[in-house]
Parts: C-alpha cells; sequence; structure tokens
C-alpha cells in the first residue's frame, strides 16, 4: 500500500480537537497567552461550533454568583453530588474559575444570560444543590454560549481544519512525548499528519454505544480511545450518566434518545407504565422527582417487568397540568416533540432512560496536563472534575473553565519548546494501516453491528449491572470488536465517505465500551451514576476509590487508587461555622419546585 | 432496489419551490419516492431510490437509511438530531429546512420527496455543502461582540424590559443553519449580498447595548452588498425553522443606516 504517498503533513504549535466549549474557549485563551507569532490551528469532526454537545446544554451554567452563595457552597454540592469521588483541587478549581468564565462570557465574548426585571442575573434552582446557581439563556443556553464563542474565533486568525476527523495521537520515538495529530480530511479523504508543539484534546466524550442516547451524532469517542490506545490512564469510566425522559420514536428514527427536559418532572408531569399506573411512588416517595439515577432505574424496571409502552419505554403525561399551560412553559419542548410527530401538552408521549453524559475520562492535573509532554485534556474527555454524577449545570461550566485553563496553560509551555518533535514513523504508518483495514474485508455496512453494540451495553453495562451480566457483555463486545475486523467498507472513493467514517466510529465505541465495562466490573459498590445489583451498598466513603483503566501491551489493565481527600474530608464541610446547609426550600415543595438541569 | 438515474438538473432544482406542504397522511406499508441529488462542485445528477415508510421517520432517517441500507456512498451531514446545530438542513421537496426535525409527513406529497443540498452554498458532495461563505458574510456583517469591559468586572444589570434588549432578544435565537440564505432570492441573484442571518445577527448586535462596534457595524451593513439589498420578499421569515423573522431585523438596519447616513458628522 502507498501510504506514504497519500499523506499530506503539515505544522503547527499549537493544535486544538474540538469546537465546543473547551477547544473554542482554549483557541481563544491560547491566543492571548502565548508568545506573538504562536501558530494555532484548531480542527473539528465536523464545522466550527456546530460539532459537540455544549451547543445542545438547555438548562444553564453553575455559577456562584447568586445571592448568599459562595464558591465554598458550590464546591461542597459538587464534591456530595460527585458521591465523594471527586478530585478534589479540580473540582474547587472549576467552581472557583466558573465565576471569572461566567463574567468573561457576559462581558469579553458577548453571551446575554437572562436576567431578572431588574437587570441582575437570574439564578435558576437545580436539585441536587443548595443555592440558586445556574444562570441560562432561555432553555438554549449552550446554543448562546457557542454561537459567541465562535464568533470570536471566527474573526481571529486561527487556522481552522473543518471536517478532520483525528484518528491518531502520534508519539515520539521514545514515547516521551506527543508529536503530532493524525487526521483524515473527510471531504477528500486524504491522510494529514499536524506537527505540534502541544495538543489539547477536547473532542467531547458522549455515551453514544448505548441504544438510547443523548449525545450529537458526530461523538463516538474518538478521543478516549486515542488516548486509550498512546497508553494514558482512563479513571471513572464506568461512571455512565443516564437521563431519565429521552424521546422514544422507536426503532428507525434519530430522534429517540433525545432529552425531553427535566423541567418537565419539575412542574408536575406524571409518569405511567404501559397500563397507565403512575409506577414512580413505588419506588421512590419524591415520585417523579426523586433524582435523575433513582428516576432511571425506576423506569428500567417497569421495562425490565414488561410494564411499558408500544415502543418499549413509558409515557411521560403532562396534559392534567392544563394543556395551554403547558404550551406557554414548555414551548420549546412542545414544538420539538410536535415536529417529531408527538403532542406533548395534550397526549401521552413515550420516553426512554437515555445514556447522556461520561464522568471518566482522561487523568488530568489541574492544569489540564497529562501524563504525556504536550498533550494536554479538557471537557467531557478529561476525568476527575465530577466524580461518580454530575450535577446538571457543571457540565458546561467544566468545559469553559478548562477550555480556559488549557489554553492559557499551552500558552505558557509552549514558550520553553523550541522546536517540534519528530513522531514514530512506524506509530504513523500502523495507524494508517489500521484506518485503512475496511478496505481490505468484503463489503457489508456496519451499521447492524452498532445495533448490536448498543443493545449489549444497554442490556449488560447500562443502569442497573451485576457480575454475571458485565461478563456476559464483555463477550459480546469482543464479539462484535472481532467481527467489525471482518466488515468491509469500499475504499474506492474516500471522499465524504460516511460508510468508512461509520466504521471508523464504532471502533472506537468497541474500545471504549470494553473499557466501561471492565471499570464497572472493577467497582464492587453503588455510586452516583453506577449501580450494582450484586453491590447496592456506595461503600465506605472514607476509603473512596476510583477505577483506572490502562492499555499496556494490548491488554486492559484495571486497577484501582483511593480518592485523597486534599480539601475536606467525609462528613466534613468547608462552609464556614453557622452557615445554613442549603438556601434553598426543601424538595418536596409544591409544583414548580427545583429541579435538575437537562444537561 | 430500484436505483436509476432521472434527468441532469443542478442542484438548484425549483420545481417543487412553490409546493405547499403535504397531507400529513402516513400508510406505512408504502414506499417513499425519493429523488436525492448527487454529484460535486462540477454538477450532478437526481438517483432515485425506494425507503421504507415508517410512522415516526424524519427526513434525515430517510437520508441516513438510503446510506446505511441501499448506498454506502451517499454523503451528507449531520450532528446533534435535535434542531440544535443547524448542520443537517437541506433542500426538501424544494424548500430549506432542517431534516432532522422534519417529519416526512408534513411534507410528503404522493409519497414523493426531492432533496438536494442547501442552495445558494457550494456542494462539497451530494447532499454537503460548505457553509463557509455563509459564515464569511457573517464575519462581514461585523457578527462579533466588540466588548468594553472584562471578566474582573462584574456581569451588567440591564433589564429584559428595555426596549433595545427586547430588539436583540427577539433575534438572537439563530442557530445560523443556512435555511434563510438558501430561502432568498436576493443571495440567489447577487453573491455579493450578505443575507438574512448575518444582518439578522447584526441588527442584534447594534441594540446590545454593551456593544462598542456600532460605526463598524454601520458601515459593514450599509455598502454594496448591504441590507438596503433586502427586497422585503420574507422567505427568510416564512421559512425559519425558529420562527425568526430576519426580515424585520434587517427594515431595523434600513432604518438606523438612513439615519444615521442623514445625521450631520457620520
Amino acid at each position: 500500500m502507498p501510504l506514504k504517498a497519500d499523506i499530506d503533513r503539515h505544522d503547527t504549535d499549537i493544535l486544538i480537537l474540538g469546537t465546543g466549549g473547551a477547544g473554542l474557549f482554549a483557541a481563544l485563551h491560547a491566543q492571548t497567552s502565548a508568545p506573538a507569532g504562536t501558530k494555532i490551528t484548531i480542527a473539528v469532526k465536523g464545522l466550527i461550533g456546530k460539532c459537540g454537545c455544549t451547543r445542545m446544554v438547555q438548562g444553564g451554567y453553575n455559577v456562584a454568583l447568586g445571592p448568599g452563595d459562595s464558591v465554598e457552597r458550590h464546591f461542597m454540592d459538587t464534591i456530595v453530588g460527585g458521591k465523594w469521588l471527586p478530585n478534589q483541587d479540580m473540582a474547587w478549581r472549576l467552581c472557583e474559575q466558573a465565576v471569572i468564565r461566567v463574567q468573561e462570557l457576559e462581558n469579553e465574548i458577548g453571551c446575554y444570560f437572562d436576567r431578572k426585571d431588574d437587570g441582575t442575573l437570574d439564578h435558576k434552582a437545580f436539585a441536587g444543590q443548595t443555592a440558586d446557581r445556574t444562570v441560562h439563556k432561555g432553555d438554549l443556553t449552550g446554543i448562546e454560549i457557542i454561537n459567541r464563542l465562535m464568533e470570536q474565533v471566527l474573526a481571529r486568525p486561527v487556522e481552522k481544519l473543518q471536517e478532520h476527523r483525528a484518528i491518531a495521537l502520534i508519539p515520539t520515538k521514545d514515547r516521551s512525548a506527543v508529536a503530532g495529530v493524525l487526521f483524515v480530511d473527510m471531504r477528500t479523504g486524504q491522510f494529514r499528519f499536524v506537527r505540534t508543539k502541544t495538543v489539547l484534546m477536547a473532542t467531547g466524550g458522549g455515551p453514544t454505544m448505548y441504544k438510547y442516547h443523548t449525545p450529537s451524532g458526530d461523538k463516538t469517542m474518538d478521543g478516549l480511545a486515542m488516548a486509550l490506545r498512546i497508553g494514558l490512564p482512563l479513571r471513572d469510566m464506568e461512571m455512565v450518566q443516564f437521563h431519565p425522559t429521552g424521546l422514544l420514536g422507536g426503532e428507525g428514527t434519530k430522534m429517540t434518545g433525545t432529552v425531553l427536559e427535566e423541567g418537565l418532572r419539575g412542574a408536575g408531569g406524571h409518569l405511567l407504565n404501559g397500563s397507565e399506573h403512575r409506577f414512580m411512588f413505588d419506588y421512590d416517595d419524591k415520585g417523579e422527582r426523586a433524582t435523575r439515577d433513582v428516576v432511571s432505574r425506576g423506569i428500567y424496571s417497569e421495562m425490565r417487568k414488561n410494564n411499558s409502552s408500544p415502543n418499549g419505554g413509558v409515557f411521560i403525561s403532562m396534559s392534567h397540568l392544563g394543556v395551554e399551560n403547558v404550551r406557554q412553559d414548555f414551548s420549546g419542548m412542545v414544538k420539538r416533540c410536535a415536529d417529531c410527530g408527538f403532542d406533548l401538552a395534550g397526549s401521552k408521549v413515550e420516553v426512554v432512560p437515555t445514556a447522556h453524559y461520561m464522568m471518566g475520562g482522561v487523568v488530568v492535573d489541574p492544569d489540564t496536563r497529562t501524563a504525556m509532554e504536550g498533550l494536554y485534556v479538557a471537557g467531557e474527555d478529561a476525568g476527575g472534575a465530577h466524580g461518580s454524577n454530575r450535577l446538571g449545570g457543571n457540565g458546561v461550566a467544566n468545559s469553559t473553565v478548562y477550555g480556559g485553563v488549557a489554553g492559557d496553560t499551552m500558552g505558557l509551555d509552549v514558550r520553553k519548546m523550541t522546536t517540534l518533535r519528530d513522531p514514530d514513523e512506524e506509530v504513523l504508518t500502523a495507524e494508517m494501516v489500521r484506518a485503512e483495514h475496511p478496505f481490505s474485508r468484503p463489503e457489508s455496512h456496519p451499521q447492524h453491528l452498532r445495533t448490536k453494540l448498543q443493545d449489549a451495553m444497554w442490556n449488560d453495562v447500562g443502569i442497573v449491572r451485576g457480575e454475571t451480566g458485565l461478563k456476559k457483555g464483555i463477550t459480546q463486545i469482543q464479539e462484535i470488536s472481532d467481527e467489525l475486523m471482518e466488515t468491509g467498507v469500499a475504499g474506492d472513493n474516500l471522499a465524504f465517505n460516511l460508510s468508512w467514517h461509520d466504521w471508523l466510529n464504532l471502533r472506537s465505541l468497541c474500545d471504549i465500551s470494553e473499557v466501561i465495562a471492565k471499570a464497572a466490573l472493577a467497582r464492587e459498590n453503588s455510586r452516583g451514576a453506577h449501580y450494582r445489583e450484586d453491590f447496592p451498598d456506595q461503600g465506605d466513603l472514607d476509603t473512596s476509590y476510583f477505577t483506572i483503566v490502562q492499555n499496556e501491551g494490548d491488554m486492559l489493565n484495571v486497577s484501582r487508587e483511593p480518592v485523597e481527600f486534599s480539601i475536606v474530608r467525609p462528613g466534613e464541610t468547608v462552609l464556614p461555622e453557622g452557615e445554613p446547609e442549603t438556601l434553598v426550600e426543601a424538595p418536596s415543595g409544591p409544583p414548580g419546585q427545583p429541579q435538575e438541569a437537562a444537561q | 432496489m430500484l436505483r436509476k438515474l432521472i434527468d441532469s438538473v443542478g442542484p438548484q432544482f425549483e420545481a417543487f419551490k412553490s409546493q405547499d406542504e403535504g397531507l400529513g397522511v402516513t400508510e406505512t406499508d408504502k414506499n417513499i419516492d425519493v429523488s436525492v441529488w448527487r454529484g460535486g462542485p462540477d454538477g450532478g445528477s437526481f438517483q432515485r431510490f425506494e425507503v421504507p415508510k415508517q410512522d415516526n421517520q424524519t427526513i434525515l432517517d430517510v437520508v441516513a437509511w438510503i446510506q446505511q441500507n441501499d448506498d454506502p456512498t451517499l454523503s451528507y451531514r449531520f450532528a446533534c438530531r435535535v434542531g440544535m446545530c443547524g448542520s443537517c438542513a437541506m433542500m426538501v421537496n424544494g424548500n430549506p429546512r432542517w431534516t432532522c426535525r422534519t417529519h416526512v409527513n408534513k411534507v410528503l406529497k404522493n409519497d414523493r420527496l426531492e432533496i438536494a443540498p442547501l442552495r445558494n452554498l457550494p456542494v462539497i458532495k451530494d447532499l454537503a455543502a460548505d457553509m463557509d461563505p455563509f459564515f464569511d458574510k457573517w464575519r462581514e456583517a461585523g457578527g462579533v461582540f466588540h466588548p468594553t469591559k472584562s471578566r474582573n468586572d462584574p456581569v451588567e444589570e440591564i433589564s429584559p424590559l428595555e426596549e433595545e434588549r427586547q430588539n436583540a432578544n427577539a433575534g438572537i435565537e439563530c442557530i445560523n443553519c443556512g435555511v434563510c440564505y438558501a430561502a432568498c432570492d436576493v443571495v440567489a441573484g447577487n453573491p455579493d449580498y450578505l443575507g438574512p442571518a448575518a444582518l439578522n445577527r447584526a441588527w442584534t448586535l447594534l441594540n446590545d447595548t454593551r456593544d462598542c462596534g456600532s460605526q463598524s457595524i454601520l458601515a459593514a451593513v450599509s455598502r454594496g452588498g448591504g441590507c438596503h439589498n433586502c427586497h422585503s420578499m420574507g422567505n427568510c421569515a416564512h421559512l425559519c425553522p425558529n420562527e425568526l423573522s430576519p426580515m424585520t431585523s434587517i427594515a431595523g438596519l434600513k432604518r438606523v443606516t438612513a439615519l444615521s447616513f442623514l445625521r450631520p458628522g457620520n
């Protein structure tokens, strides 16, 4: 194969993968922190600002700017919400810097978050939080943030590589540092190797290997799969957050799995099973208003008992609140359902729990540095800030805070890096061979394998887990993975060849599915998003551990590391003495009480 | 599966342009007769496919079905699948639409669909258009916030009841999907015209009391390809999936630029 002849080579100084909140903020911050003349390149699998999930944030952005709130309070909520697993230094930085970042978004980037009539910022209350904290722009907060960030990046001299799919991080020959990133230019199908002094990986996680999932279709775990292959440790990978109410429209439609916002339950929406029984009170005395994980498990239990709706989920019903009220208060959701053929305000709509967010990711320090020189990770690709559970509103805070931190850090570090590093050409060639593998096999679309993987992950590595199921899941993942290697794609025209990319997507998804399943098998307790039927207790908080999965010689090694309580220990608080435990009213109040964010 | 080429025509296919929406009738045992534009920057033609009908099915589902079950070489673009990213807009029976949020029943007529890449933009391949010219114009119209304060300042108190803020809010939820740009006949006739989305953004910035770039925005929207080209035909407002009215924003720009031209010293 004449591989080397088909590769374009390109140099830059700072390379950013991804254009969500983390990638765009990194580009802006690197531009001010790096010395004059530093070349900055931003690459994305789709179009700038249109890929990824920051854009899909509905609920809002957690920031301790509300009345009586403090960074300490936001921090404690994050630690308690994460069930004592978060890296505390990262969680602290997240809460502290969110304040600066929101002011930056408003004053420098041009976002306008919703105000009260007196002109001050409106802070929504979300479940699991002890203060009104979440700033928002209606229920389309992500669009406001990404549109304004995208404009700022487009207006600057940043090199743009759109529809460039990263397929491998390429190390130096001695493996001590990253030399650059291998891409496929999706528009032409050509390989492009970009040598760089620093790389930020901000491709977003996105658990799209589950039958029902919320993230954008472009997200297929490419970043984490690349990190795994180059030998970086991944933490908390068993922690996959499920959102209780994804739209269920049947198997043949991409609308299935997309989020119907949490506020519907908060406002008093009912969840009904197939025989129209309002079942959530059978599981929790807060009914539909219990937390995300509890409601997801309640719905899943009904599904397992076959108490389900025609498409195999349950119903959400809103009409008892008044059809006109629902139309007015949830206009975006009502319109979205109507476009898809469903009447949310007047009728029942089928819903199902849906995989939403990866709490786990690459092990990084609070400056976004990894174990490999020149490689930085921020946003959903990085693990640590959320521990076992992410609070609604902390996702966009995490990506924008740490994207900015990464830009600052790379801008400083690049000053010490005088020359570009040369790649290990053998790895480069091997990675191209790997990507071209399907061209050597008989042609057959991999979609049926993706469906198989999604079923296996949903059934055996999903909302409720156990040893037998997880072991079965691991076997299935390995079988699907092997079958993929015998599934081919026609390689005669590589330009915008989506079927090739479907294959590559599934390759990444198989690799990370195995990591999730093995981490889930290693955690023998139930914390946050991870629930083991055979180990239902949360375990001792003082000896909390997090899981690490690392690829060594093509074997996945799974280990546990103790959580370092560097700021606060279980049972303690950093709130000043005399501070009330919560500033919001008890969550068992009337309709309209605090709820979790939809994102 | 039936797959035959029909007459070679460009993606700017007009035959269905004025056609109204379908009847909303579903018969799931039927197939949909789908014509899909295939080709690249140098031209192409429509190709026919038969796609099984389902109760819940969007145009994006139809396109994906073809690629995953019939012709793996079909190219198109989508990301969020739920009307937030604006990556998947295409011409559907002659009108630009988000394909992810357009139910087949809404547009189907006589069990036929015709799907082509967005009008007024270069084609990359098949149904994927190059959106760079659209974003170039966004930038040319001054579409970026011009700050006066920094991250160390508190968030400014601005009441949502102020008239200017209400003007800005009315147009701010644009997701830059390019539907209005493809719908606009002025863009079709004058490649220099900035187009509805870029001008709508300029109007929201002019109404943002925190933005200090008014003079440069006014200059940008007053020049050759600027707001005065708009003939107020209203396709942009009619077809905007977010129910915004770029036409109203452009009318605002026309008014303000006329005033600033008359004002001494400008």
